[in-house]
């Protein structure tokens, strides 16, 4: 049994249980006039089947299954799951969802600069001035060339009243 | 407007100052992520996306086709120099261009991959300029059956050619279908799927879905698979030229390998990485000198060459029909729909400064990759010590601040976030993500289709069937799904005979 694959295709399974249970919800119609819920309850019994087979596949499945010819990353020395660092993805994702939630109060050149400080840190760089020097210029880049080039109305947040 | 008048006209558009200029950024961008690992041309693609809202439909088209070609050169650049393929239609290239390295035969390894590049790149854009319109003119007899036909046949060949597991695939084309029905329905205006949120009646959008599994995911991935520091080997300019056997050795693989390209790429599924696989394969097949793996330089003439002819016979049915086969075309596809264009049979007409301007500018673009790659191959090589501390930031930025930019909406970055992971999980998982992405563009058109043709025929279901191109096109698309089964009853009818397991078969 695949630990990991086999939890995805039952979260699959359930996602599509609950979308075929929705869309048996609505209109359907008939063959000659389909109605909104005729493609969705198509769909959902299609997901249904595949997630199934899916996950039977991987609950007796003792074989890797075959990798997609164009999913690897090129040129990354592919590691054991154990030696991978995935702390670093860990904080990545934490990091994006926190610029998020401060981008509107923050405003995006200061919810940027504090973006970019982390990430970089995240990469492994531990060096403090280099590090801001380069978070102010991104920050700076990205709002010259989005705010006042593209004039993409970008939220401002505490910087409105000077840059605003 | 026939061919040949019509690359005409698309060469005065193209050589106006503002479109050679998207050109040649495109171009250079592309050779600069074809060099980094970790940064392929899809997923550079996904996070322009955004900035082309700001341009002219034309000059973003022009930018992404130049960045695409560029790519398939410069992948190439570290594959023979440092043994690393810059992006996933390089891998082949690794295993005779290294060697050729290791040899001191990097410099004509380079210079047949470029000219190799440009012969299947020109190959690939006549087969395009002749092809797309006569397809165009064909679709226009096409109804909602061929639709539908089409785009469902074209689903059943990708998951049958990404190499993955099949039941994978399909549970991917299902799921991409399921999230192409969330928004507001648009026969009846009927909310689907919308959880009562007024922001999703426009339905999941599809460049967060393109920013979050191409942009975000690779940046995850690559942070924790860390690349190692590498060893540059230098190549003087005066050794770029192959000797006369090298190029006489060379010519035929460049051939074969453009027109190999050029008809893998009409195919739906991953056309580059599938074309260089095939060409290499084919090489080493016709080899007499027992040379492969030791650094043969046919190894890197064709697949090199075929990878190129790959993305110019993309576009086909892209600008044919307008159904993207590739993940790199429904971006492509997106920054014509950002602009309100429906690409299809009528585009040619339509627009017909965009559809031959593009293709010129290809033309152009592929020339100029041809004179800039060769002599500062040693310049570009060096792209590969940025530091990853510098670039996956800045990657993260684009992304975060482009997905913003085209819908000034919050959701639009919590559901590249959600994509960003689901494509983590994906990767970590092996699926591909192609057949997940293609589906959520082509499913309302498929649905769309469907609809149509249940009404034209008041629900006789006969109708994909009665009609000939559509009745063709399945034919088609059951064959792929039945001849591998097919192979393996054979193989067990053929096993059993010769009083052997299946297994030992």
């Amino acid at each position: 049994m695949r630990i990991g694959a086999t939890v995805f295709a039952g979260a699959i399974l359930a996602v599509g249980a609950a979308y075929e249970y929705m869309g048996a919800g609505m209109p359907r119609g008939t063959l000659a006039y389909p109605g909104p819920g005729f493609f969705p309850t198509m769909i959902g019994v299609f997901l249904i089947a595949t997630a199934l087979g899916c996950l039977l596949q991987d609950l007796f499945s003792r074989e890797e299954p075959a990798e997609p010819v164009a999913s690897a990353v090129p040129g990354a020395e592919p590691h054991a799951a154990e030696e991978r660092q995935v702390m670093k993805t860990v904080q990545l994702v934490a990091l994006l969802v926190a610029y998020g939630l401060v981008v509107k109060p923050l405003g995006f050149p200061l919810a940027i600069c504090g973006f970019v400080a982390v990430a970089i840190r995240i990469f492994g760089y531990r060096k403090w001035l280099p590090t801001a020097a380069l978070a102010i210029a991104i920050a700076a880049v990205s709002y010259v060339s989005f705010v006042l080039w593209l004039k993409v109305p970008l939220p401002l947040g505490l910087l409105e009243p000077l840059l605003g | 407007m026939d061919p040949l008048s019509g690359l005409i006209h698309g060469f005065s558009v193209a050589l106006t100052p503002m479109n050679l200029l998207f050109g040649f950024l495109g171009a250079v961008i592309g050779t600069i992520v074809g060099i980094l690992p970790g940064l392929g041309p899809l997923g550079t693609m996904a996070l322009l996306l955004s900035l082309t809202y700001g341009f002219d439909p034309t000059a973003g088209m022009i930018l992404f086709a130049g960045i695409y070609f560029g790519a398939m050169y410069g992948g190439s650049t570290t594959s023979i120099l440092l043994n690393i393929p810059g992006e996933a239609a390089s891998v082949i290239t690794v295993m005779e261009g290294y060697q050729m390295a290791r040899r001191g035969r990097a410099g004509a390894a380079l210079a047949v991959a470029a000219v190799g590049s440009f012969l299947a790149g020109t190959v690939s854009l006549i087969g395009l300029s002749f092809l797309a319109p006569t397809l165009a003119a064909a679709a226009l007899k096409f109804g909602p059956p061929e639709y539908l036909a089409v785009a469902l046949v074209g689903l059943v060949i990708m998951s049958r050619l990404t190499g993955g597991n099949l039941m994978r695939a399909l549970m991917m084309i299902a799921l991409g279908l399921a999230l192409g029905t969330v928004g507001m329905e648009t026969v009846a205006g009927y909310m689907r799927y919308t959880f009562r949120q007024p922001e999703l009646a426009q339905g999941i959008d599809f460049l967060p879905v393109a920013m979050g599994l191409f942009g975000i995911s690779e940046v995850l991935v690559t942070a924790e698979e860390a690349i190692g520091k590498v060893q540059l080997q230098k190549v003087r300019f005066r050794e770029l030229w192959p000797t006369a056997t090298e190029w006489r050795r060379s010519f035929w693989p460049m051939v074969r390998g453009s027109f190999i390209g050029f008809f893998v790429g009409l195919v739906p599924g991953p056309s580059p990485v599938i074309s260089t696989m095939v060409s290499y394969s084919a090489e080493r097949k016709l080899d007499r000198r027992g040379e492969f793996g030791k650094g043969a330089i046919e190894g890197v003439a064709g697949p090199e060459a075929a990878n190129n002819a790959s993305v110019g016979a993309a576009y086909v049915p892209l600008m044919a029909l307008g159904i993207p086969f590739t993940p790199a075309m429904a971006v492509v596809m997106a920054v014509l729909l950002i602009h309100g264009i429906n690409p299809g049979p009528l585009l040619m007409t339509e627009k017909p400064d965009l559809f031959w301007g593009v293709i010129a500018s290809m033309y152009i673009g592929n020339f100029m990759l041809l004179v800039f790659n060769l002599p500062l191959v040693g310049v570009f090589a060096n792209i590969i010590r940025t530091p990853l501390y510098v670039l996956m930031p800045v990657v993260l930025v684009l992304c975060l601040v482009g997905v913003y930019s085209v819908n000034n909406a919050m959701l639009d970055i919590w559901l590249m976030i959600a994509f960003g992971l689901l494509g983590y999980f994906l990767r970590r998982l092996k699926y591909d993500l192609a057949p997940l992405v293609l589906a959520l563009v082509l499913g309302p058109m498929m649905e769309r289709s469907f609809r149509e043709a249940m009404m034209i025929s008041r629900g006789d279901l006969t109708v994909f069937v009665s009609r000939p191109i559509s009745a063709t096109i399945l034919a088609v698309g059951a064959l792929v799904l039945i001849a591998p089964l097919a192979v393996a009853v054979a193989k067990l009818l053929f096993g059993r005979k010769s009083g052997r397991t299946p297994a030992q078969a």
